[in-house]
């Protein structure tokens, strides 16, 4: 049996067949190759197979229409650009999660830094303070003894301690660097 | 249709130009995006990305290329980098591979109602990823071959060539006698 599909136009036509049968060839070669095809069984039968595949094709192709609502739904989107689409939700707010637990995470090395520094200053602080206090008294133990009423020594280093103590845990709390319990979750 | 646009884009109003820019592209992007998608949903979150990039990117737009050719740009990046973030080691230009071919398989829209339709497209999807793609388009945009050489952004002699090889493969695979029987 001859196949059309197996055997082929005339070489010289096989384009032109094709652009003949899509309506792109050039009204003056078109009317060429129509003659050429009413005088050839071989292009024609292949012409006639040509047809019946871009038939087949064109209904076997689906037909496929953007949703009503795109054009609301893209407004919607740039009005909100951070927004992930439909089939990105999930990715999306797995994305979200992970960058809100990062940021906690952040936040709480963060908080754990202040602290420690705080602290250390603090104590380097009431260290100062306490050896500065200490000779202070010292030297002025003397005088201190001969004003009547005055407080016993060991009396006004401990109230110096206890400020220097107030002022550090005053100046970690305005900077924040306590362990607060709202951070910790 | 691109005129108004450029205008407004020319005086810098590029909200107007945008609303003008979707209703006249969303439907050739969207046949663009399915044509390489093959999935009617994942075309259309490809159109909606495109247009954001649009958006976002039009301010950017300095008239080398052409709007159309442009946004088909960047409708093809978009669908290329999908591709990519489904099948990350499949190469499509490859049809004789297994993964390629079940690629394919998987994302392809469900089975035609006609068996004679339906063996077409699976034998379509036997083809060279550049060559369906094509066919796809050219039938979509009622076989203007202009559509889908700026769509695809190649030149006409090459979507001739492309259509042509594909077709005359089709038709040497479907064999028209058996594609009646069937």
């Amino acid at each position: 049996m001859n196949d059309p599909t197996l055997i082929g136009p005339c070489a010289d036509y096989e384009h032109d067949l094709v652009e003949l049968h899509d309506g792109a060839l050039p009204p003056e070669r078109a009317g060429i190759v129509r003659l050429h095809v009413t005088q050839c069984a071989r292009c024609r039968d292949w012409a006639q197979a040509f047809a019946s595949l871009d038939t087949g094709l064109a209904a076997a192709m689906p037909r496929v229409g953007l949703s009503a609502d795109f054009e609301a739904r893209l407004q919607e989107r740039l009005a909100a650009p951070s927004r992930p689409t439909a089939r990105g939700d999930r990715l999306g707010r797995l994305e979200l999660e992970r960058e809100h637990d990062a940021l906690l995470a952040a936040l709480r090395r963060g908080a754990r830094r202040n602290a420690l520094l705080g602290a250390i200053g603090s104590a380097t602080a009431a260290a100062c303070v306490f050896v500065a206090a200490r000779d202070l008294l010292r030297e002025t133990s003397g005088l201190l003894a001969t004003v009547p009423g005055s407080t016993e020594p060991w009396m006004m280093f401990s109230v110096v301690g206890v400020a220097v103590a107030i002022a550090g845990l005053a100046w970690s709390a305005v900077r924040g660097a306590l362990p607060l319990p709202g951070l910790a979750r | 249709m691109d005129a108004g646009i450029e205008q407004h884009l020319a005086a810098g109003r590029h909200a107007r130009a945008f609303d003008l820019v979707v209703p006249a592209y969303k439907d050739r992007v969207f046949r663009l995006a399915y044509s390489i998608l093959k999935d009617r949903a994942a075309a259309e979150d490809a159109a909606q990305e495109t247009f954001v990039r649009v958006w976002k990117a039009l301010p950017g737009f300095d008239g080398r290329a052409s709007l159309g050719t442009w946004i088909y740009a960047i409708t093809r990046n978009t669908c290329l980098m999908e591709l990519r973030r489904r099948r990350p080691t499949v190469s499509f230009d490859d049809p004789d591979s297994t993964e390629a071919q079940h690629a394919a398989a998987s994302v392809a829209t469900g089975p035609a109602a006609d068996p004679e339709h339906d063996n077409l497209l699976r034998l379509l999807e036997t083809l060279p990823h550049n060559q369906q793609e094509a066919v796809r388009l050219f039938y979509l945009e009622d076989r203007s071959y202009d559509a889908v050489a700026e769509q695809l952004g190649m030149p006409l002699g090459t979507v001739k060539n492309l259509l042509h090889r594909a077709r005359k493969r089709l038709m040497e695979l479907a064999r028209p006698d058996e594609v009646k029987a069937a």
